[in-house]
């Protein structure tokens, strides 16, 4: 797990891209995002001109919502991130994935964050990187296999050679201790 | 409204985050969403748990050149607010909502027994394999017979409120339940109780409602 991408250049970029299509730090995410989003996706099984398509329709997306983009709700990884599972999701497996839209009138809003919440939320790159390599090994290992290889629990279980149920409960032990070594940091 | 006591299960909620949950159960968990900040919150960390394996995966060769951006324009954040009007209102959610023919209120009910009513709904048709979704309507006192589930079965309460072996469940809430439970559910107030039901697997029928429809329509 060397050799990140800097969250914090990713921020500046995107910034730069929504006030001042900023042209320069659009080419520049590009090169930092894109060879790292393309090995994902081939991680993911998704083939070698898929993932060259898709890494094409996520950076003009990037580029068309940056002013949407809110670094104090979402880091700019996480927000590539969505944006590019989004578009594998409708290109490849043109399936339904509905998602709760803020302007529905019958949205319930977030209680409004303090100050000190914003901050802690800064820091949780790594510290959410801390409390997941805290976990058992047979844990991060599903956790991989979901994110990193795409796998459904179904795929997992078998692979594995367990009960789903086994794949089940040891996501819920795995996010339940990592909620746990959150709030312990706050 | 933030009376949510039940919330959606990790598993349910990691695969939902992945993009390998069923579509109807997809459906159930965005409307829970739409009206629970704690799960949303828990999306957004596995979100960003997903995003360090983008971050952090070893640099690969691209072939393609940045795409060109000279004519695209860029969305304008207060102009989205513009969508709030193509809203139309049937009483749930936007993710519900969309797959709604009609408002919650006009639902024309196909009863299944004295004081149990449903309304299949259909989703689009996927690459994944399909499962069902319905809405499903309890009359106040009738207790509905004693089940387990296999598969996996998710049921948001939209209306009402029933109560069983796990606690009672209001408007908002998910019983997110795996095939160990066994349970008897009851609406327990004088209204009746709506709720919305997505199985994962349509071929499976031991889940409480798929068990109800067997003899009755011979899915």
């Amino acid at each position: 797990m060397a050799n990140n991408a800097t969250p914090n250049d990713l921020n500046e970029d995107l910034t730069a891209i929504a006030h001042f299509q900023d042209q320069k730090a659009y080419h520049r995410l590009f090169h930092s995002i894109a060879p790292r989003l393309k090995s994902f996706l081939l991680s993911q099984g998704v083939m070698e001109n898929n993932a060259e398509e898709i890494l094409q329709e996520t950076m003009l997306k990037v580029w068309q919502k940056a002013r949407l983009f809110d670094s104090s709700k979402a880091s700019a990884s996480t927000w590539i991130y969505t944006i590019a599972r989004n578009v594998k999701i409708d290109r490849i497996r043109k399936d339904l994935r509905p998602e709760p839209d803020p302007h529905d009138p019958s949205y319930i809003p977030d209680s409004p964050e303090t100050g000190e919440q914003s901050i802690s939320r800064k820091q949780e790159g790594n510290v959410i990187r801390k409390a997941v390599a805290k976990l058992p090994p047979e844990q991060i290992r599903i956790i991989t296999m979901s994110f990193y290889e795409d796998k459904s629990h179904a795929e997992i279980a078998e692979a594995l050679n367990l009960p789903l149920g086994t794949v089940k409960s040891r996501i819920r032990l795995a996010f339940g201790k990592i909620r746990n070594e959150l709030d312990g940091v706050s | 409204m933030n009376t949510i006591k039940h919330h959606i299960g990790d598993d349910t909620l990691m695969a939902y985050v992945n993009g390998t949950l069923t579509e109807t159960i997809s459906v159930v968990v965005a409307t829970h969403l739409a009206l629970c900040p704690e799960c949303r919150k828990n999306v957004q960390l596995m979100e960003d748990i997903a995003a360090l394996y983008l971050v952090d995966s070893e640099p690969g060769g691209v072939m393609s050149t940045p795409p060109s951006v000279d004519m695209l324009e860029q969305d304008d954040p207060s102009a989205d607010l513009s969508f709030t009007t193509e809203y139309v209102d049937k009483g749930v959610p936007a993710p519900l909502a969309s797959q709604l023919p009609m408002h919650l209120e006009d639902i024309p009910w196909k009863k299944l027994i004295p004081g149990v009513s449903h309304y299949p709904l259909s989703v689009s048709n996927g690459s994944r394999k399909k499962g069902v979704l319905r809405l499903l309507k309890i009359s106040p006192g009738t207790p509905i017979p004693e089940h387990s589930h296999t598969g996996q079965e998710i049921t948001m309460i939209l209306k009402g409120s029933y109560i069983d072996e796990l606690g009672r469940f209001q408007s908002g809430d998910i019983a997110d339940l795996d095939s160990t439970i066994t349970h008897q559910p009851v609406a327990d107030t004088d209204k009746d109780c709506i709720c919305l039901i997505a199985t994962d697997a349509p071929l499976k029928f031991s889940g409480f409602f798929s068990k109800l429809l067997q003899p009755l329509v011979g899915i």
